[in-house]
């Protein structure tokens, strides 16, 4: 009986010219579909958000690129270590890289170009700077820690979880289920975690504050993620044997 | 014409896979767009609190008493003004049209009950890892260490350690 299922699905790539263009077709159809109705919704998230549509449009496009470009933030942290490869983590320095560009570009106009306006009425604190600037610290190293063995353990990331939802992966819409759940207890024991002075650092902490201005910072930020993509370049030539 | 002519524009243009880079470009300019247009930074995980908290609060649960939701309550929570919410939606729709439009959505189902496991102790591990560092693999990592905070750079090294742990968790145990 299960020998009989194995070779019922191993035969389905190999479908006749005439059931692979009806397949193009349902889809293609169904594509449509589902645009009009994401359209529709965009247009009743409207009403309540003056963004909502422009959000939905962004949220549209993550979407597409993510599954189109196979782009997996827990494979880039995964693959040097499980199959040597480094060609994602390449790719997500220089997404790191393009997006520091406009980061730096955004608060540059919000801090003025020697952090002036940092500590004033207009600017009190480094959280209110795009971005997310927030508490550094052990609680940091702890969440991250938890959060990648996850990851991995779960077969995709955040993005990447509801990216494989979207594919038709029944695995994601279980570990969306847990995910949930997760951030509830995660949720309820913050507080506690926040009490314990060595757990927790209610400091964030803005690397031009820290390294003394825009210049030292710059240096630091592209300086670093220069140097990762030459290690991550050679360490993946080596482990395919091209060095 | 044969069937590759006919269907080469599909093939070229709706199949065919991008490489990591013109993913990695085009992610970036979207997720500056999203902070340039909203003064918000992308994230992902943030609202998964809140629904869930949502749903305890539809069952009796007065979650809003918890001292974690004296910040965000769910009584005032709207999911469409969560920026989060509405681009988490958006990824899995737009996931959904570039299967569809590459002809290939299928429903993958479970292959073992060691996918259940991984699913169930993966998902829980990122939900309360995510609260704890205050994001995720974007709100902690993509839109943080490119904003120059520090918080950023250590989630990267210590997403990493954890991934590494992961990786010989899977292949002892869930493979």
């Amino acid at each position: 009986m299960s020998d009989t299922t194995i070779t019922i699905k191993r035969s389905t790539p190999k479908e006749t010219p005439e059931q692979r263009a009806r397949k193009r077709l349902i889809q293609f159809i169904a594509s449509g579909v589902v645009l009009v109705l994401y359209i529709l919704l965009a247009a009743f998230v409207q009403t309540k958000n003056p963004q909502g549509a422009f959000i939905l449009l962004i949220g549209l496009g993550f979407g597409y690129i993510l599954q189109r470009s196979r782009f997996c933030f827990t494979a880039s942290m995964r693959d040097p270590v499980l199959t040597g490869s480094t060609s994602l983590t390449k790719a997500v320095i220089i997404a790191l890289a393009i997006s520091s560009v406009g980061y730096m570009a955004l608060q540059m106009k919000a801090t003025g170009l020697s952090l002036e306006k940092l500590g004033t009425d207009a600017l009190k604190s480094v959280t209110q700077l795009p971005g997310h600037v927030r508490d550094a610290g052990v609680h940091t190293v702890l969440g991250g820690f938890l959060f990648g063995i996850g990851a991995v353990i779960a077969g995709g990331c955040a993005s990447g979880t509801f990216m494989r939802m979207g594919e038709g992966f029944v695995q994601q819409w279980i570990v969306f289920i847990f995910f949930i759940i997760g951030s509830v207890i995660g949720m309820a024991v913050l507080p506690a975690i926040k009490s314990v002075p060595f757990l927790y650092q209610a400091t964030p902490v803005y690397l031009p504050k820290l390294l003394g201005g825009w210049i030292p910072a710059i240096i630091f930020q592209f300086g670093m993620l220069f140097i990762l993509y030459i290690i991550a370049d050679i360490y993946g030539k080596k482990k395919s044997g091209e060095l | 014409m044969s069937e590759k002519k006919k269907y080469q524009f599909h093939e070229l243009y709706l199949k065919k896979e991008w490489s990591y880079q013109t993913g990695a470009v085009l992610l970036a300019l979207f997720s500056l767009a999203l902070v340039i247009v909203t003064g918000k930074s992308w994230g992902v995980t943030g609202p998964l609190g809140m629904w869930g908290g949502w749903i305890l609060s539809k069952l009796g649960i007065a979650v809003d008493t918890w001292a974690g939701f004296k910040a965000t309550p769910v009584a005032s929570y709207d999911i469409w003004k969560d920026l989060p919410a509405l681009t988490n939606i958006g990824i899995v729709v737009g996931a959904l049209l570039a299967v569809l439009l590459a002809a290939q959505f299928k429903i993958k189902k479970l292959k073992s009950i060691k996918n259940l496991w991984a699913a169930i102790l993966g998902g829980l591990l990122m939900g309360i890892g995510a609260r704890i560092s205050l994001g995720c693999n974007i709100g902690a990592f993509f839109t943080a260490l490119p904003a120059f905070s520090l918080h950023g750079w250590i989630f990267w090294i210590s997403i990493f350690s954890g991934a590494a742990v992961g990786s010989k968790l899977l292949v002892k145990y869930f493979m």
